[in-house]
């Protein structure tokens, strides 16, 4: 039954992704392509939830020179690229969002009592 | 160099308990030239705002908390708009005394610096063993970070000129912003001078100072920024 878990998680979770990504995308809040990009990215994860068989068949494809080592270390550098981009994404828009107020409070009335 | 107008900023957020006091300490001319007050409210929830303008300072108000590197660059810009010759920032938490403001302002009337640094390390009586170790250790990382080493990185309380306030190019919105005004000394070539002042530290100016993990804070963003330098 504990096997069937990660299974079921990996379901689940890409619904929620992939609905809310389509609800975005058609109230025009997302592109096209991220709604493309996430739609793809979490059918390969549910893909491999379901069908672990499809990374050995991938490895024994790729030969002896790719292992799962070598995937999951793959995994955890996109993980990474991902997160900065992220982060950087946010910081803009923090800075973004900093100006804006900034312009705000500089255009209201400076209050004095002089 | 002649100066016509000196601007004295205060970025503040919930400090109605001090700044009145810390106001009305600020000098109203130094060497004969009128000083302007501007306080830039970081979105308090108390009435810092309304006991700053009582005192006769101008009031900025920030919708939201935004930090204090923001509401410091709202004080840069605030001081541009006002056509100042010469910029003083100071905390709102009575940690400095305002009557040094003539001090740090005097380095600068003859045009021989562009930055004053109010220094608290220079003669650190007065201040806990554990601010002046964290302090010292803000210095060095601020040196990895922008390779400049000052005596206290850290200060708020800082006396610009105009050519420098319109030189520095500033992006931090939190407390890395000191650290950040150090490497753009360094960067845009500036003349400074380190001022030896006075920490006056009392249970409430401890108490909202930077505690540690603001300091853990600062380190992790000087940290990143210095990542995505190299």
């Amino acid at each position: 039954m504990f096997w069937l878990l990660p299974k079921i998680l990996a379901v689940f979770l890409a619904v929620i992704v992939i609905s809310r990504s389509y609800i975005d995308f058609r109230a025009r809040v997302e592109s096209l392509q991220l709604f493309v990009f996430w739609t793809i990215t979490w059918t390969v994860i549910v893909v491999l939830a379901l069908f672990p068989a499809v990374i050995d068949f991938t490895i024994s494809y790729f030969g002896r020179g790719v292992g799962v080592g070598t995937l999951l270390g793959m995994g955890v550098v996109l993980l990474f690229f991902l997160v900065y981009r992220i982060y950087t994404k946010l910081e803009r828009v923090d800075q973004m969002l900093t100006k804006t107020i900034r312009e705000m409070a500089l255009r209201e009335p400076w209050n004095t009592t002089k | 160099m002649e100066s016509k107008n000196i601007v004295v900023a205060v970025p503040a957020f919930n400090e109605a308990t001090t700044i009145g006091q810390v106001l009305r300490g600020i000098p109203p001319r130094i060497d004969g030239i009128p000083v302007t007050t501007v306080v830039v409210d970081d979105g308090s929830t108390d009435t810092t705002a309304e006991v700053a303008a009582g005192c006769g300072a101008y009031v900025i108000r920030h919708l939201t908390n935004l930090g204090v590197g923001a509401a410091t660059q709202t004080c840069f810009r605030a001081a541009q708009m006002l056509d100042a010759d010469i910029v003083v920032t100071i905390d709102a938490d009575g940690q400095h005394d305002p009557a040094e403001i003539e001090r740090l302002v005097d380095c600068l009337i003859d045009g021989r610096f562009d930055v004053v640094i109010g220094s608290r390390l220079l003669d650190p009586q007065g201040m806990p063993l554990l601010r002046v170790l964290a302090n010292l250790l803000l210095n060095a990382v601020t040196f990895v970070v922008y390779g400049k080493i000052v005596s206290d990185s850290q200060s708020g309380f800082k006396a610009f000129s105009r050519s420098a306030v319109d030189c520095m190019e500033l992006r931090s919105a939190g407390y890395e912003i000191c650290s950040e005004i150090v490497g753009e000394i360094y960067r845009k070539k500036l003349s400074y001078k380190s001022l030896p002042v006075k920490a006056v530290y009392t249970t409430y100016s401890y108490a909202k100072g930077q505690h540690f993990l603001n300091g853990i804070h600062l380190i992790l963003g000087l940290f990143i920024r210095w990542v995505r330098r190299v």
